[in-house]
């Protein structure tokens, strides 16, 4: 006891104040984040029926309400439960079942340095609505996304199965040739920014541009925004380029998985596009930002105001972000359901003949336009 | 009406190439489609099935759900020969005979299942009764049920046909 003394003093209330705000910070934003992504496995199908002319998940019923076919999600989960819970005999179990969880984690842990809001004073003190505020958060970002690619192989490797392992060698070929990609995309972004922290990008976002149009990165950056996105649904690893998967036929990595153990990949690639849109909301989109809305209240071009409490002000950034958010994850999946799938050779022409040498070439013109411009 | 459909196969253009704008134009279909069904879900033609069903044409032509006739004195038409069990092809008949003592027939079905869940709708077993006994008339089909039971008729249900009441639909018989 007397030893452990020091320690004790070290951990003195600023700190524990800073463990226990964080903490609520995580539980909030990630418990947000899991239920969305319930949320979405229901309108991924309710949206995909609709937008065949079907009706969609309508049966699933408590005490006789349907609500639409909102208890299909509960429905699925009990019954992917109740499945056997399958380890192939010759497979590696050690990484058969580690694979899962290295696949969700990194998407999770990508979470931690996206603002969800600006930041909130209570009784003086400052708390900001990012769980980590890195200085480098895209990068760190980027490089938590490239652990996927670990996740992807072990599970196609560690199941010993030939189709499982042809899988992974098909995804860890698309999502390394994206993975460049997809950091090159933002090259762009950072110049024109000068930063890589995610919070200071989104307050830049704020500013206006010619006093009337919002500074938001989809202006600056127009082509890096479609790079991204292509980059970043091939990262996700669906319809278009769903050849890792091949849902329908050839299945892929995750081929030996069942029960539980699948649900997990599922859910990663579910949490994965909210990750994916919020990412294109932080960066592009002006992340929590409302056009026109500072920290005291409105302030039109036209020289009006309005003045807004700054608590309702935080409430309406987040609320914008959800929204935001929400309107990608939906973008999102119309195009899931609009583009046929690429053949494997498309995907990887794509990649290295399409949008890396694009990508440079926005890295090129960003530059030259900000040398002229004056800025470097 | 089926009709051909000529297709252009011409080369595509350079903006077709680039497939960005073509990737928004099939965007806006989904979208359209998407926003058009939830709005006015009337305007999808699908049929909530179970509790829903159309009106079915030709219903002479229909083999629907059986039912076992019966004699005007109300007993079963079925003499329990096992000639329609032995013709099913899906072994979904089950009958047990029991005995009369006073009457001209000797025997009648004590027990008479039909698992519609095995059923294949084939009408075999109405080719083969030689009393006229079973039909697949009831214009009732088969299926959209929750349980497993709902799928299995036993004697009283097969008899209790035609809605309501009971079967004495061609009781005509030469046993009468």
């Amino acid at each position: 006891m007397e030893r452990l003394k020091p320690f004790i003093a070290l951990l003195d209330l600023d700190l524990l104040l800073f463990m226990a705000v964080s903490a609520v910070k995580v539980g909030f934003f990630l418990g947000a984040v899991m239920g969305f992504t319930a949320f979405l496995t229901w309108v991924e199908r309710k949206l995909s029926s609709l937008m065949q002319d079907r009706v969609g998940p309508n049966r699933a019923s408590i005490f006789g309400f349907t609500l639409l076919g909102l208890f299909h999600p509960i429905a699925d989960g009990i019954k992917l439960m109740m499945k056997e819970d399958f380890v192939p005999a010759r497979a590696s179990k050690v990484l058969f079942t580690l694979a899962p969880v290295i696949t969700l984690v990194p998407v999770l842990a990508a979470f931690a340095v996206i603002p969800f809001g600006n930041y909130i004073e209570i009784l003086g003190y400052r708390v900001d609505l990012v769980i980590a505020r890195l200085p480098l958060g895209l990068l760190y970002v980027l490089a938590v996304s490239g652990f996927a690619i670990y996740g992807t192989f072990l599970a196609g490797w560690a199941s010993k199965s030939n189709f499982a392992l042809l899988g992974a060698l098909r995804g860890a070929a698309q999502m390394i040739s994206y993975e460049v990609t997809l950091g090159l995309t933002l090259v762009g972004l950072m110049m024109v920014y000068g930063t890589a922290d995610l919070q200071q990008i989104v307050l830049a976002q704020g500013r206006l541009l010619f006093a009337v149009i919002p500074a938001s990165g989809v202006i600056y950056q127009f082509p890096a925004f479609l790079l991204f996105l292509t980059a970043a649904m091939a990262e996700n690893k669906r319809t278009p380029f769903d050849v890792v998967e091949g849902e329908s036929e050839i299945i892929g990595y995750f081929m030996e998985y069942s029960s539980m153990r699948f649900a997990i990949f599922m859910f990663a690639e579910f949490i994965e596009i909210i990750l994916v849109a919020m990412l294109a909301v932080t960066l592009f989109l002006g992340g929590w930002q409302i056009p026109y809305l500072g920290e005291a209240g409105f302030l039109f071009p036209c020289g009006r105001s309005i003045a807004i409490h700054p608590y309702a002000v935080v409430l309406a950034q987040m609320a914008a972000f959800a929204g935001k958010t929400a309107f990608m994850c939906w973008a999102l999946m119309t195009l899931r359901w609009t583009v046929p799938r690429f053949r494997f050779d498309q995907v990887m022409k794509l990649a290295w003949q399409g949008i890396l040498p694009l990508s440079l070439l926005n890295i090129l013109v960003t530059g030259l336009v900000l040398l002229l411009a004056g800025k470097l | 009406m089926i009709e051909i459909k000529k297709v252009n196969n011409r080369p595509l253009n350079l903006l077709e190439r680039i497939y960005v704008w073509e990737i928004f134009k099939g965007f806006l279909v989904t979208a359209r489609h998407f926003f058009v069904n939830l709005f006015c879900p009337g305007k999808i033609i699908t049929i909530q099935y179970p509790e829903i069903t159309r009106p079915l044409e030709h219903a002479a032509k229909r083999r629907t759900r059986h039912r076992l006739k019966m004699r005007a004195n109300g007993t079963p038409k079925c003499v329990a020969c096992f000639l329609c069990a032995t013709a099913c092809p899906a072994f979904c008949i089950h009958i047990e005979a029991g005995e009369f003592t006073s009457s001209q027939v000797e025997k009648y079905p004590a027990v008479f299942d039909v698992d519609l869940s095995r059923c294949v709708m084939c009408g075999m077993c109405v080719e083969a009764c030689p009393e006229d006994a079973i039909a697949m008339d009831t214009e009732v089909i088969p299926g959209g049920v929750l349980k497993r039971e709902d799928m299995y008729l036993t004697r009283n249900k097969l008899l209790q046909n035609m809605p309501g009441d009971p079967s004495i639909k061609g009781a005509a018989n030469r046993l009468a």
